[in-house]
């Protein structure tokens, strides 16, 4: 089947196989390798994506679904090289370890600060639940969020912990 | 322009794992046929149904392999691909290799094709092999003193039974090998693997090779944690095989559920303690048999045994202890490394222990485990001597930290009110011996090139899995030169530019290959101050480098870092060196069982709260705080981010990850979806790490400590928690002491079963 479809503002227009998800077609025909399949089952968030302004799991999406869409993903979030504030909030705090959930991660935060621009840490925790990370225990992650949203003094003792 | 920090290119999504790089034309995808049950003969493969699917589909079996079919090092039981006439050990286990133009076909085939063999008995518990003498190698046991004697002389003595369960990794880059053939016979091969040697060192032996021609790169890794240690040798294998047999780049990326199913995971062990106090609490001795379940291939289960004799007295004086391990063959998965790496397993028995004593004699926990702390001047049970203790600091500072006593009475009163949700805390300290216990392994090189525009590459075994090894050895080397960070780029790991390397492991990566890229550093800077002390006219001693320049009695010269480089380059010196390391001190007698086995040890405690639901047996951990004995931090964001990482592993496994096998030996939980990882809802709302300060550690590098595995540990003061909340229910609804059995992981299934009675 034909799918065109808009990826971080380029439109791209491709013969795809109906059983192909917005996952592989992401990352196997147009090269955005940033969605990773951490489990291919809807389970980790590592392939989360903007499909016309919410996110999902790219796994659990068809490419054909996707025809006509506007798809956003972590390598559209660094304007002309600088990184975006959750970006930057996640490098400054250390929210990084192995870095394979991190786009998912980033792009969950946007979703959520779209929703809730100053969220409380069972906010945070309910907006961005369904992304797993392995490698931190969290705790960086929200602290990262909870600064790029103005709220640094409840990252920790008045002071940024890991800043 | 400066390299750009991994963290960065991680925020943009730009690392490159294995999966996303770029794809040859030729390139072939793989897939692995599995084993369909846990034990059985293998007759025979039929392919026609997987052939027929696509012309480009090409099967691989044992048969195909040019040299010899086996992986495993400690004991030859792990044959790359089961060959016909031989027994399969696991459910899961390769058979044949699918090789197809595209991922989804060659995994598609690869479920078509089907086997013709002799289903087997299978054995799964531990206790069970050993009693039918299914052993690896032999039993091992450790002693000091006289247990028998001291049992006799003592006021209080309590067996019990601990079971502790598996733990999957869940890395969340899933094994992965990308393979191409060079010239000649060569193999180059792009592994996630913790241990490129042993990925080297296992390809050339299936191919037929030397060494020499096996060149494997290990890239940045999606998460290891264990996992992909000697794990990874056998898909890189796989892949290479693949390539051998069709002269085509071929790559093989396990699906989720392939990966949960064929590869190893942490050791269940099944324990027996005994253990003895005096009337104040003193312990006089302590006996435990561990009957590890080392799965059906011996991997690296010797090693993992070793570190659990090592730790069987955890923080504790012990003048009296005997403990043996047994390795007990059975038809799971290669039960292999996972962080702690034995350790754990241990520090949950004699936690348990100790509980035990507690609940009994009545005296509490805390003052109990305090007054059996190890100090300076004790030794532990092989007979290294105990220096630079700093358990008590740390015990004591948790303890006035938390404000222990008043917490204690909280939850008293709380729970004497509340007769719905009851609270629950305990406290843990740790000691962990860092070094592998395996001497010859404790060793690493390094390849450092100065650039003659001043920057900078290093090289080392050291492989970068989200650790951040590569930041800290990056700061180690700026720091011997006296230049910025930006100009110094870690290389990633390869065969080509650093030879027989030990795994990334043990936590000791920047232990080993940090102290590896010092010693090249300063070969390389001490040929540079002796130029520079020409070009000033002034005595090498005098001079040192800081902040990019030549510094004489501290004072700045004219002489600036890229002009030295550049001068010393048209001097003809060389600017780059090999550096080596090899830990030292470390000495041990394996028949005596007596020695120094490690470089040093890390102290620590851990204080958990918890409350559970007495109606519904859901648990909910509070706030968890600890206080670390880091030395002094080479980055120190980089160390909390792995305490509070290990922690959040540690508590999963101590209370949620449930790793099931059905009675025929097939794991029920081989998706994320039923096997629980730690989300964000199950870290407590409260986790407060301090590191003490103010001690440094002369026997790592820049006076750090390694900081991957220890605190994993403090996940078993999860455990007691919320068993300390089950036990104030108890003791109201039901009556009784604690449990009779310690069993981790502790799930609100368990709990619910022991709020009802239905546990012992």
């Amino acid at each position: 089947m034909r799918v065109k479809l808009s990826v971080n503002g380029s439109v791209y227009e491709r013969e795809v196989e109906e059983h192909f998800t917005l996952l592989r077609f992401l990352r196997e025909e147009l090269g955005f390798t940033g969605a990773k399949e951490g489990c291919g089952a809807g389970e980790c968030g590592a392939c989360t994506v903007f499909l016309d302004g919410k996110t999902v799991n790219s796994c659990m999406v068809l490419a054909v679904e996707a025809d006509g869409s506007e798809v956003e993903t972590i390598e559209g979030q660094a304007l002309n090289g600088s990184l975006s504030d959750i970006q930057a909030a996640f490098d400054r705090h250390h929210a990084v370890q192995c870095g394979y959930c991190t786009g998912g991660m980033v792009l969950s935060v946007k979703e959520l600060l779209k929703r809730i621009p100053k969220p409380t840490v069972p906010q945070i925790k309910e907006g961005i639940e369904g992304n797993f990370c392995r490698c931190t225990g969290y705790q960086q992650i929200i602290e990262a969020v909870l600064d790029v949203s103005g709220q640094a003094e409840s990252a920790g003792k008045g002071e940024l912990k890991h800043a | 322009m400066n390299p750009i920090p991994e963290s960065v290119l991680n925020v943009k999504g730009q690392t490159r794992y294995i999966d996303d790089l770029p794809e040859a034309k030729t390139l072939l995808h793989a897939a692995v046929a599995a084993s369909p049950c846990a034990r059985g003969l293998l007759k025979g493969v039929d392919a026609g149904a997987a052939l027929a699917l696509h012309p480009s589909i090409r099967i691989i079996t044992a048969a195909d392999i040019p040299g010899v079919n086996q992986l495993g090092t400690a004991v030859a039981d792990e044959p790359l691909l089961v060959a016909a006439g031989s027994e399969w050990g696991f459910r899961g286990q390769a058979l044949a290799l699918v090789l197809a133009d595209s991922v989804s076909l060659a995994r598609r085939a690869a479920g078509l094709v089907t086997f013709s063999f002799d289903e087997l008995e299978p054995v799964l518990d531990a206790r069970e092999a050993a009693a039918k003498g299914l052993i690896i190698l032999s039993p091992r046991t450790q002693a000091m003193g006289d247990t028998a004697a001291a049992f006799a002389s003592c006021a209080t003595v309590i067996s019990g039974r601990v079971e502790s369960g598996g733990q999957e990794h869940v890395y969340l880059e899933t094994q992965a090998a990308l393979a191409t053939p060079a010239e000649g016979c060569a193999m180059r091969v792009i592994s996630g693997t913790q241990h490129p040697t042993g990925v080297q060192e296992g390809i050339a032996r299936v191919l037929g090779l030397p060494m020499h021609l096996v060149e494997v790169e290990a890239p940045r890794l999606g998460g290891g944690f264990g996992g992909k240690e000697d794990q990874a040798a056998l898909w890189a294998a796989l892949a290479c095989l693949g390539a051998r047999v069709t002269g085509k780049p071929v790559k093989l990326v396990l699906s989720r559920k392939d990966d949960m199913r064929m590869t190893g995971k942490r050791h269940p062990y099944s324990s027996d303690f005994r253990i003895g106090v005096d009337s104040g609490g003193k312990i006089l001795a302590f006996e435990a048999d561990y009957y590890q379940n080392s799965g059906a291939i011996c991997d690296l289960s010797p090693a993992i045994l070793s570190r659990t004799l090592f730790h069987a007295a955890s923080a504790y004086r012990i003048p009296n202890l005997r403990v043996t391990g047994y390795m007990c063959r059975t038809n799971l998965p290669p039960f292999t490394a996972f962080r702690g790496f034995g350790a754990p397993q241990a520090f949950f028995v004699i936690e348990a222990a100790l509980d035990a004593v507690s609940r009994r004699t009545g005296i509490d926990g805390a003052k109990l485990r305090r007054q059996n702390l190890l100090c300076d001047g004790d030794s532990f049970h092989f007979g290294m001597p105990v220096e630079n203790c700093r358990a008590r600091l740390s015990f004591d500072r948790l303890v006035e930290k938390v404000k222990w006593e008043s917490l204690r009475r909280n939850i008293d009163s709380h729970n004497a009110k509340d007769p719905l949700v009851k609270r629950g805390a305990a406290l843990m300290p740790i000691c962990f011996g860092v070094s592998f216990t395996k001497l010859l392994m404790n060793q690493g090189g390094s390849l450092v090139h100065v650039y003659k525009d001043g920057s900078i590459l290093v090289s080392t075994g050291a492989v970068e899995m989200g650790q951040q090894v590569s930041r800290k050895i990056a700061r180690v080397v700026a720091l011997a030169f006296g230049v910025g960070i930006e100009r110094v780029r870690v290389e990633r790991t390869t065969t080509l530019t650093v030879a027989n390397t030990y795994p990334t492991a043990a936590s000791t990566g920047s232990d080993i290959n940090g102290m590896a890229a010092l010693a090249a550093c300063q070969e390389i800077r001490a040929r540079l101050l002796v130029e520079a002390a020409t070009l000033l006219g002034a005595p090498a001693p005098e001079l040192s480098m800081e902040s990019g320049r030549v510094m004489r009695n501290g004072s700045p010269t004219p002489l600036s870092w890229d002009e030295l480089v550049t001068r010393t380059h048209e001097a003809r010196i060389d600017l780059s060196a090999h550096g080596f390391y090899a830990t030292p001190d470390l000495v041990y007698d394996m028949k005596s069982e007596r020695g120094s086995p490690f470089a040093y040890h890390v102290y620590g405690c851990a204080a958990v709260t918890a409350s559970v639901d007495v109606l519904r047996g859901t648990w909910r951990l509070d706030s968890v705080s600890v206080v670390h004995d880091g030395g002094e931090s080479i980055d120190r964001a980089v160390d909390i981010g792995q305490v509070e990482g290990a922690l959040a592993q540690g508590l999963g496994w101590a209370l949620l990850e449930d790793l099931r096998f059905d009675e025929k030996g097939k794991l029920l939980a081989d998706t994320l979806s039923t096997y629980k990882v730690p989300d964000f809802h199950f870290m407590p709302e409260k986790v407060d790490v301090e590191f003490l300060e103010g001690f440094p550690n002369h026997r790592a590098v820049m006076r750090s400590k390694a900081i991957g595995e220890p605190p994993l540990v403090y996940g078993i003061a999860g455990y007691f928690a919320v068993l300390d909340a089950i036990a104030a229910a108890r003791r109201t609804a039901v009556g009784g002491e604690g449990p009779g059995l310690y069993d981790i992981p502790l799930t609100p299934e368990k709990t619910l079963d022991c709020l009802m009675g239905a546990r012992p």
